[in-house]
């Protein structure tokens, strides 16, 4: 019965703040150990999902001002760059190439109406995704 | 305005005079506003308690997380929630359980529940275009009831190794709601195909993440021969109440067995196409998979994407919930739902070993094409200690779920893996 009243809380939490959104559970799930990238592994080898750590709910927990992103040279800019359409969460959810940060920088700007920023702050910015929710590092 | 089915207590928030609102933002607290608009509001302290800013007007829909139950939210703007396995036990999946994929805002429209004045247009290759009220829709053509799966091209896409861009789905982007409507195919024989016809391309009213009124959110569509097949509806209703504002209201696609996102909510018109469609999220490499198999985290040309139509043969354990305690020696249930973008199933088995056997699990039939069909194991297990139950659906062609993560592709589409649960048996 408390687990259910700490997971209606937890969940409640969530959906008042709009962050922490992933319940922590305790019970095994298998599932788990198969999302979720781990840190330097190889993208080729197909061992690589069976080696993955069940990490996807214990990201860091990121600094609350900028929708948890965590702290780091040009979290603001992200921030405040990505927000004007959407959350954080999406950001956060990601573990991708850095061809593939720079293809949904593209299709952003050219197909979702995103308001480019001069070229400097567009470096920070893909450094920062490239460098935070890589699959590559 | 009327309330969620199944949730009379549900608050929901219409506009800025709604009593649902302000009590909403009171329990929340104006502090917690930045994070509801997913930016920062600048002197938000100075702000009159009550007072809504105009830019909560157009809704994440985030509010009406209320009325559902469990789900986990896997982003709040657009509104991404999916439903625990544990949680999708129902033989016809309830509002509360259903998953959310938004794309873009909940339009107004929907919110207030009003579908005053909504037409649904249907034209282009077509000898007589039409321009349908939802009363001629329903005086017109036949009214039919059914269950149907939807499923977001993406469930399941967590498991991808490397990790693929979009929502983090696992296995609950899925449901089968009961719905009614017409039959689709009906609504484009009355204006009258004409043989230059190959596509269809869907469009609604939702709203841009950036509130740009004039950029399309999503318009999918099907090859013309899946759209005259009798499954697919235009449905008003689900599960025996008008369509909830987080589902459609008041109209919507439900195309079975391709990736729910051609599944078009808030429809307002069909435009058959002289060639494949080229709507928002239609082209580029959205809802599209390499046209050959490629090695994990390849970069794959624009040119070798081709669109995602049949969704994979599919299986969930729905009970017991992961984890559960069970008793040694003792027979305990399991069960889930096996689906297949094909149409009907054809068997199902478990395994209690990590898959060195299997058994194969009571499989009932279809009420209709393209709902699930529940499925049965009475499992023992024979000592004390932890076990796993795999689960593998197998389609008509014998094609089944693999136990690893099936052909990798880009954006993460259409991954079948195995569901599996633990089990902890005790003495």
């Amino acid at each position: 019965m408390s687990r259910i009243i700490k997971t209606f809380a937890a969940g409640l939490a969530a959906l008042v703040l709009g962050v922490g959104l992933a319940v922590a559970e305790d019970r095994p799930d298998p599932m788990q150990a198969l999302a979720g990238r781990p840190a330097g592994a190889n993208p080729l080898d197909p061992m690589t999902a069976i080696r993955a750590k069940a990490d996807a709910g214990e990201a860091r927990a990121g600094n609350e001002e900028f929708g948890g992103l965590p702290d780091g040279a040009g979290a603001e800019e992200t921030y405040y760059q990505c927000v004007a359409c959407h959350s954080t969460e999406i950001i956060k959810q990601q573990r991708v190439t850095d061809h593939r940060w720079d293809e949904l920088w593209a299709w952003m700007v050219e197909e979702q109406g995103m308001v480019e920023p001069d070229e400097e702050t567009r470096a920070l910015i893909l450094t920062y995704l490239k460098t935070n929710f890589s699959s590559q590092r | 305005m009327t309330e969620q089915p199944g949730n009379p207590e549900t608050p929901r928030a219409a506009d800025a005079t709604d009593p649902a609102r302000r009590r909403f933002l009171g329990r929340t607290g104006l502090t917690a506003l930045g994070t509801i608009l997913g930016m920062a509001v600048p002197f938000e302290r100075n702000l009159p308690a009550g007072f809504v800013p105009a830019a909560l007007a157009q809704d994440t829909g985030l509010d009406l997380m209320a009325g559902k139950q469990g789900l986990v939210v896997l982003g709040d703007r657009p509104l991404n929630a999916e439903t625990p396995a544990h949680l999708l036990d129902d033989d016809v999946t309830p509002y509360e359980r259903l998953f959310i994929r938004m794309n873009g805002l909940v339009p107004q429209t929907a919110l207030d529940q009003d579908a005053e004045g909504w037409t649904l247009t249907v034209d282009g290759e077509v000898e007589t275009p039409l321009e349908l009220t939802i009363d001629a829709l329903k005086a017109r053509f036949e009214t039919v009831t059914r269950r149907l799966v939807i499923e977001c091209g993406g469930n399941g896409r967590a498991f991808f190794q490397p990790g693929t861009s979009g929502n983090q789905w696992t296995v609950g982007a899925v449901g089968c709601p009961e719905w009614t409507g017409v039959r689709l195919a009906d609504v484009l024989k009355a204006a009258g195909v004409k043989d230059s016809a190959v596509y269809t391309g869907h469009y609604g009213n939702d709203v841009h993440l950036s509130g740009d009124e004039e950029q399309e959110v999503i318009s999918r569509g099907v090859p013309i021969e899946k759209a005259l097949e009798e499954d697919a509806i235009i449905a008003w209703a689900m599960n025996g109440e008008p369509l909830p504002a987080l589902h459609g209201f008041p109209l919507r696609l439900v195309v079975p067995g391709y990736p729910a996102s051609v599944s078009q909510k808030y429809l307002n018109r069909i435009r058959v196409r002289d060639r494949e469609h080229d709507g928002a999220k239609m082209t580029g490499d959205s809802y599209r998979i390499p046209a050959y198999p490629v090695a994990p985290g390849t970069e794959v040309p624009e040119e070798d994407m081709v669109v995602l139509t049949e969704m994979p043969v599919r299986s969930i354990v729905t009970f017991p919930e992961t984890g559960t305690e069970v008793k040694a020696g003792e027979t305990v249930e399991v069960r889930g739902h096996a689906w297949c973008g094909k149409g009907d199933v054809a068997s199902v088995h478990v395994s209690l070993d990590f898959g060195q056997t299997w058994q194969e699990a009571a499989l009932e039939p279809a009420p209709n094409r393209f709902a699930w069909q529940r499925w049965r194991a009475q499992l023992t297990l024979p000592q004390h200690g932890y076990y796993e139950v795999w689960a593998r659906a197998t389609d008509q062609n014998g094609i089944g779920q693999p136990p690893l993560s099936p052909a990798w592709n880009p954006r993460g589409y259409a991954n079948n893996i195995q569901h599996r649960i633990a089990l902890v048996a005790v003495a």
